[in-house]
């Protein structure tokens, strides 16, 4: 079956680290992720700036890292990231900010892409607050 | 077309369990995860057939489930998302 | 999709966010619904001034929504009722409706996003 999962927390909230796991756990079961979709605060769940502790579990991270491995399709609302901080190199350009926090894989885009990816999946899952 | 419902506040702080649960229908699933499941601690409140909770937070939280409950992990959740039509998290 | 909007208007961006949700899926000519559920009503309030918060009035969006392809505006009957609010009085017209009718809401699309 195919999946479409979208990301309402940031990385230090359980829900981020929810939301990887049962991602984690869909491609384990055999199914598909046709994209994750990153809205709202769950945009700061893609930024590279994110520090854990080192006796932390790095969620951040391992999205990076979990994206990388399975090539998926990841993809962070561009008015959401912009409202907080999340910029690309190419937005980072633009409005004239010292750094860009978001490498790829992730890709900015528009909330046209959290439709289509409903669309395009059986289940939309999504995950956010606490 | 039943919805699983996915809960992951605290029922004693927050008033999404108590919204949830005015329109839940009877084929609805709901599943605690988070701090929800704290509201297993209350069976008065959670008379539900199709209730469910995330092992991993009813663990962690020393949670003694007083309501009829089927604990399930991330296999299982990934299962029951398939079980029902729809899936709807009150984010 | 069914869009259910839970949040006051201004308590930050949620509300906006989740009436952008509703915007940008008409462009795909599905069927596309929003529900105020909880405080989520008080974004129906007439005669608010956002201005005073140095906020854009999300009325004008809202009044806008058939424009974008949104088919129904709903409003859950309970959540008006014991916020004071009358159906007949809101800034926006949205149906109000009763929780089986709610619960009904739900089966009827494929997908519901809650926040």
């Amino acid at each position: 079956m195919k999946f479409a999962i979208a990301v309402f927390a940031p990385a230090h909230a359980p829900a981020s680290r929810r939301a990887l796991r049962f991602a984690q756990a869909v491609l384990a079961e055999g199914h598909e992720i046709v994209r994750l979709f990153f809205y709202q605060d769950g945009v700061h769940s893609a930024s590279a700036n994110v520090v854990f502790p080192q006796d932390e579990s790095d969620i951040a991270a391992q999205w990076h890292t979990f994206i990388q491995q399975a090539q998926l399709d990841a993809v962070v609302c561009i008015a959401a990231a912009l409202r907080r901080g999340v910029l690309d190199e190419q937005e980072a350009g633009r409005y004239g900010r010292p750094a860009a926090n978001l490498p790829e894989p992730w890709v900015l885009s528009g909330l046209g892409q959290l439709h289509e990816a409903a669309q395009a999946a059986d289940r939309l899952v999504s995950f956010g607050g606490v | 077309m039943a919805t699983l419902h996915v809960l992951s506040h605290s029922p004693f702080t927050d008033g999404r369990l108590a919204s949830c649960l005015r329109v839940l229908g009877p084929e609805d699933g709901l599943l605690l995860c988070g701090d929800a499941v704290y509201a297993l601690a209350d069976a008065s409140a959670l008379r539900h057939p199709r209730l469910y909770a995330l092992e991993e937070d009813v663990q962690a939280r020393a949670v003694v489930a007083k309501a009829a409950v089927e604990v399930v992990d991330y296999p299982a959740f990934v299962a029951l998302t398939l079980t029902y039509a729809k899936v709807n998290s009150w984010l | 999709m069914l869009i259910v909007s839970r949040q006051a208007p201004w308590a930050g961006p949620a509300a906006r966010e989740a009436l952008d949700i509703a915007l940008a899926g008409g462009a795909f000519g599905l069927p596309l619904a929003i529900l105020f559920l909880d405080d989520g009503v008080f974004q129906l309030q007439q005669g608010q001034a956002p201005a005073a918060l140095e906020q854009k009035n999300l009325c004008a969006n809202l009044q806008a929504l058939d424009l974008f392809g949104v088919e129904a505006v709903y409003a859950c009957q309970h959540s008006l009722h014991v916020r004071g609010l009358a159906a007949g009085t809101l800034a926006v017209e949205a149906q109000p409706l009763a929780a089986e009718a709610i619960t009904a809401l739900f089966n009827r699309f494929d997908e519901v996003i809650t926040l």
